[in-house]
């Protein structure tokens, strides 16, 4: 062990409840647990990673620091918002603009003596294999699928003789959420139950330009059809009170000409940002029970979560814990490529937004291969304009049933396998 | 900014919470005082929840003095916390979350308070007992608040271990949050419904009265009216009534299809399952209308009962069918189609209610009340979810432990090896261990290394004078569960680990907000958590 943590820095007395679980077994512990300094000195030395300093990230914080781990770094590349304050409770008023890693890593150690907490304002995919490679733990309080896959590809590709590091991955949505232990190539990965997502029905084109119904046809509209036609370029930004107000006055005009009711500001913001409801209340179950298994992964005083924990609160209190299989077929963790039955007569072209649609491929610049031939390359440039002709091509012309199709995208560190069959 | 709409700045730092409760249920907060008894972990983490979305007051009553231990499972004291009150200085880092927030705190026992200013605990909205608790004590807060209706939670978090009792003596729910309130009515259509259907479906048989377009685009409710209409032309006037039947009801409308991609068509099969229905009032909404309360109603009923008994009175004479909420799922059709459906559902449940608010009017009347002392919107809410409605009547303490345990749920669960029962046993027994009168300083079980195993077996003799007590048979192979479960017990020594506190503070806390906002459904009435399996269960005890 390179660096050793003191223990003796305070009070006996502070950690004396932690303490005895880790001296002590108890009924359930593994065999091989060896009750004493083994486990104490582990967790001291443990460099431990959270992605994620909103709602789930301050809480996941706070409960590493009580929970003995005395090194963290904590990834984040927002500022705080004044919504964030309802439930991110390391954050004041005056830090609203601030970062969030920053602040919420300066809070906790200044409550929590003893613990260093090391704050990176920037995108996850900003660090390289050596950087993640360093951690014993990884624990993600994130609201975005793509980051989540990310970092679940990058620690299953890390995997090798001496380099293991589970993933603990929390969500909430209102009452509801779920915390789950994945070790990569051992238990499933979050690749594994992407099609547990429910895909957001999209709203056909033809419905918000011509037919709306409801209040969201008229702000998917405006934000949709309008801003483009009628800003130009100019990006829409949804956090700018200005871009929303601009949708929401369009949005009503809409709604006014074609008598539908009900478009509100509020409405109009949650359409166009997605917001999912997030409580204080629902991100203390969810962060805790990832730092629960956080602490029994490091110190073996009791058996980890084996794999998925879900938690709904809205009517009565009911959890469901169960072991979600690890897919055969699996991009990420799996051995053999998945089927995919395909439309010979479609284009290249269809088949790319069909496969955009899908919850398990969000793709965004997706490059096709075969294993004889590049079908359609986005980058560099050159090669683009070569392939782009067969994107017109049906796909009868380009493959053959049984061939094997590979995807790549510029936001996934690994590749879609297919195996191509025809309807 | 001058948008209209736009939100306040309350409406910004809450929108996330408000997104599930509302304005209403964000005042229900608001106005709410708590009562926290003892700062522990706990305690303070759900506090936290609560101090964050904004509820009202909160006041802390606790004699402890901060020592060493706290600050490794309490995030709300510091280094500078220590040798001083623990309420006020977990009270003084709470309020820093939220300027909305009001916080208070006594420097001394609940048991104080109780023997010299019990009217004080008239105060409060809802009270939560957290820490090492006697029972005489426990049963001395219930006796004052349950009468009151004054909930009561009791939350014990011992290691890994965590119960959560409810006391709540009655709670009513109109908005209890359904996935749907969707009723279109479609075997017991009303007669703008159905010349509606006329109108706008009567030709889609026809190919020389509508042209493609128009038949791709009538709304699905008025296919199916449509079609059922043919049905019962030869179906001796009925409608598809068994699973069977509607199966073929689904041909037959797919047999009207003129283009194999009609989506409307494809819509309307999809709802014959879950929308043909014949009208019965759901078994929650029943249980409130044969309630006493609603049956024979007093100056002194609350506005809950008043509505419930005019809506009562209106399905009476409504062939049994309740107002109806008048929301409408999206579907396909051209823009003005939709909204002229939507209005006729709308102004039905407008007429519905309308109704409704008259038969109030004339029940406030009897009862000597103002006719407008209930509002058209409170009454307008309640017919939307009259269907979705729930009353939920607890049990006190005294109940639990000494009047009318429920013995059965116990004894049918304790055989069960992996029961969570076993952990509700084990911290039962460990509040028998620190209530114990020879136990003076309310020492828990496993603080010494050297006591742990004879402090286990004492806990074990607990839980066998818990069964007697409850003429509940046992032998030591059957409470093998129940001694594991104090084992790990024990372990801890009494105290709690931070995250399973959070954890529980996140429980109690969502419980809470259910409870305050009249919102949701809270559990009934105890929840264990186990955190070596991360598993949940709720019995009724
Ligand atoms: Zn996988």
């Amino acid at each position: 062990m390179a660096t050793t943590t003191v223990l003796t820095t305070e009070s006996p007395d502070r950690w004396k409840y932690l303490n005895n679980i880790l001296t002590r077994s108890g009924p359930y512990t593994d065999e091989a647990f060896t009750p004493g300094d083994f486990p104490k000195q582990f967790l001291a030395d443990a460099k431990i990673l959270v992605i994620g300093a909103g709602g789930l990230g301050c809480e996941i914080l706070k409960n590493l620091a009580l929970s003995g781990f005395k090194d963290i770094h904590v990834i984040d590349m927002d500022t705080i918002d004044i919504s964030n304050l309802n439930r991110q409770f390391l954050f004041r008023e005056a830090d609203v603009g601030k970062s969030k890693a920053e602040v919420a890593a300066a809070f906790v150690m200044k409550r929590v003596r003893g613990v260093k907490i090391t704050p990176f304002n920037c995108a996850i995919q900003d660090k390289d294999d050596d950087y993640y490679r360093q951690f014993k733990i990884v624990v993600c309080g994130l609201d975005s699928v793509e980051a989540r896959r990310w970092i679940n590809a990058t620690l299953v590709n890390l995997v090798d003789d001496e380099t293991l590091i589970p993933l603990i991955d929390g969500g909430t949505e209102g009452f509801k959420g779920q915390a789950r232990v994945m070790i990569p190539t051992i238990s499933c990965c979050y690749e594994c139950t992407l099609d547990m997502l429910t895909p957001r029905a999209a709203v056909p084109l033809c419905t918000l330009a011509s037919i709306p119904r409801q209040p969201a046809h008229c702000i998917e509209w405006a934000s949709v059809i309008q801003w483009p036609k009628e800003k130009g370029d100019l990006k829409l930004d949804t956090d700018d009170p200005e871009h929303i107000s601009w949708l929401y006055t369009q949005a009503l005009g809409r709604a006014k000409e074609f008598n539908i009711p009900g478009v509100t500001y509020a409405m109009t913001q949650g359409v166009v940002k997605n917001i999912i409801p997030a409580i204080a209340s629902t991100n203390a179950i969810i962060a805790a029970s990832c730092c629960n298994e956080a602490l029994k992964l490091a110190t073996t005083a009791a058996p980890y979560l084996d794999n998925y924990m879900m938690y709904t609160g809205d009517e009565s209190i009911y959890t469901y814990t169960f072991q979600h299989e690890k897919k055969e077929e699996c991009p990420v963790c799996g051995n053999l490529p998945q089927n995919l039955t395909v439309d010979p007569e479609s284009t290249l072209e269809q088949l790319m937004e069909k496969l955009q649609e899908r919850p398990e491929t969000t793709l965004k610049k997706p490059s096709f291969r075969t294993s004889s031939k590049s079908l359609y390359l986005q980058a560099p440039k050159q090669l683009e304009e070569q392939t782009r002709p067969n994107l017109e091509k049906k796909c009868k012309e380009l493959m053959e049933e049984g061939d094997e199709l590979s995807i790549s995208d510029p936001g996934m560190p690994f590749n879609l396998r297919f195996i191509i069959s025809f309807s | 900014m001058s948008v209209p709409g736009a939100p306040t700045a309350k409406e910004k730092k809450y929108d996330r919470q408000l997104r599930l409760w509302g304005a209403g249920g964000q005042e229900a907060l608001e106005t709410a005082h708590i009562l926290l008894v003892n700062a522990t972990a706990a305690g303070t983490e759900t506090l936290k929840n609560l101090v964050l979305p904004g509820a009202g007051r909160f006041t802390i009553i606790d004699d402890a003095v901060v020592t060493d231990e706290d600050l490794g499972t309490n995030f709300f004291l510091d280094d500078s916390s220590i040798g001083l009150s623990r309420a006020q200085k977990t009270c003084e880092l709470l309020c820093e979350l939220n300027p909305d927030v009001k916080g208070d705190y006594i420097n001394d026992s609940i048991e104080n308070v109780i023997k010299s200013t019990p009217e004080k605990l008239k105060e409060f909205t809802i009270v939560l007992a957290t820490g090492d608790i006697v029972t005489s004590t426990l049963l001395s807060l219930d006796s004052i608040l349950y009468p009151l209706d004054t909930p009561i939670f009791v939350l014990k978090c011992v290691g890994f271990a965590v119960t959560c009792r409810l006391a709540l003596s009655e709670h009513t729910i109109v908005e209890t949050h359904p996935a749907s309130t969707v009723d279109l009515r479609l075997l017991n259509p009303f007669p703008e419904l159905l010349a509606l259907a006329e109108e706008k479906a009567g030709s889609m048989n026809d190919k020389s009265k509508m042209n493609t377009h128009d038949h791709g685009h009538i709304p699905y409710v008025l296919i199916l009216l449509r079609a059922l209409d043919d049905w019962k032309s030869t179906h001796d006037d009925n409608v598809p009534s068994n699973y069977s039947q509607k199966n073929q009801f689904k041909s037959f409308v797919r047999s009207k299809m003129w283009d194999a991609d009609e989506e409307n068509f494809e819509e309307a099969i999809a709802a014959v399952l879950p929308h043909f229905n014949s009208p019965s009032i759901p078994s929650g909404t029943k249980a409130v209308f044969e309630d006493e309360k609603t049956k024979s109603l007093t100056s002194s009923s609350t506005n809950f009962w008043i509505v419930a008994r005019a809506i009562k009175d209106f399905a009476e004479k409504n062939n049994g069918l309740l107002p109806l909420p008048g929301a409408l799922p999206d579907m396909k059709a051209e823009s003005k189609d939709y909204i002229q459906l939507q209005n006729v559902y709308k102004s039905k449940a407008r007429a519905d209610l309308a109704a409704v608010v008259e038969i109030a009017k004339s029940l406030l009347s009897e009862l000597g009340k103002p006719a407008d002392s209930i509002s058209e919107p409170e009454i307008e809410t309640f017919c939307k979810h009259a269907g979705y409605i729930k009353l939920i009547r607890g049990r006190s303490l005294k109940q639990e432990y000494e009047d009318s345990p429920n013995a059965k749920k116990i004894s049918n669960e304790i055989s069960e090896p992996t029961s969570l029962i076993h952990y509700y046993l084990g911290l039962r027994a460990y509040e028998s261990f620190i209530s114990e009168e020879s136990n003076t300083k309310r020492v828990a079980p496993g603080v010494e290394d050297s006591s742990v195993e004879s402090d286990a077996e004492k806990m074990d003799k607990y839980v066998t004078e818990i069964l007697d007590k409850l003429s509940i048979t046992h032998s030591p192979e059957l409470l093998e569960g129940t001694s594991k479960a104090i084992r790990e017990i024990v372990r801890v020594g009494g105290g709690e680990l931070h995250n399973i506190s959070s954890l529980a503070g996140g429980i109690v806390s969502q419980e809470i907000i259910k409870v305050i906002t009249k919102q949701y459904i809270p559990m009934s009435n105890t929840v264990v958590f186990d955190g070596i399996s991360s598993r949940t269960e709720v019995y009724e005890l």
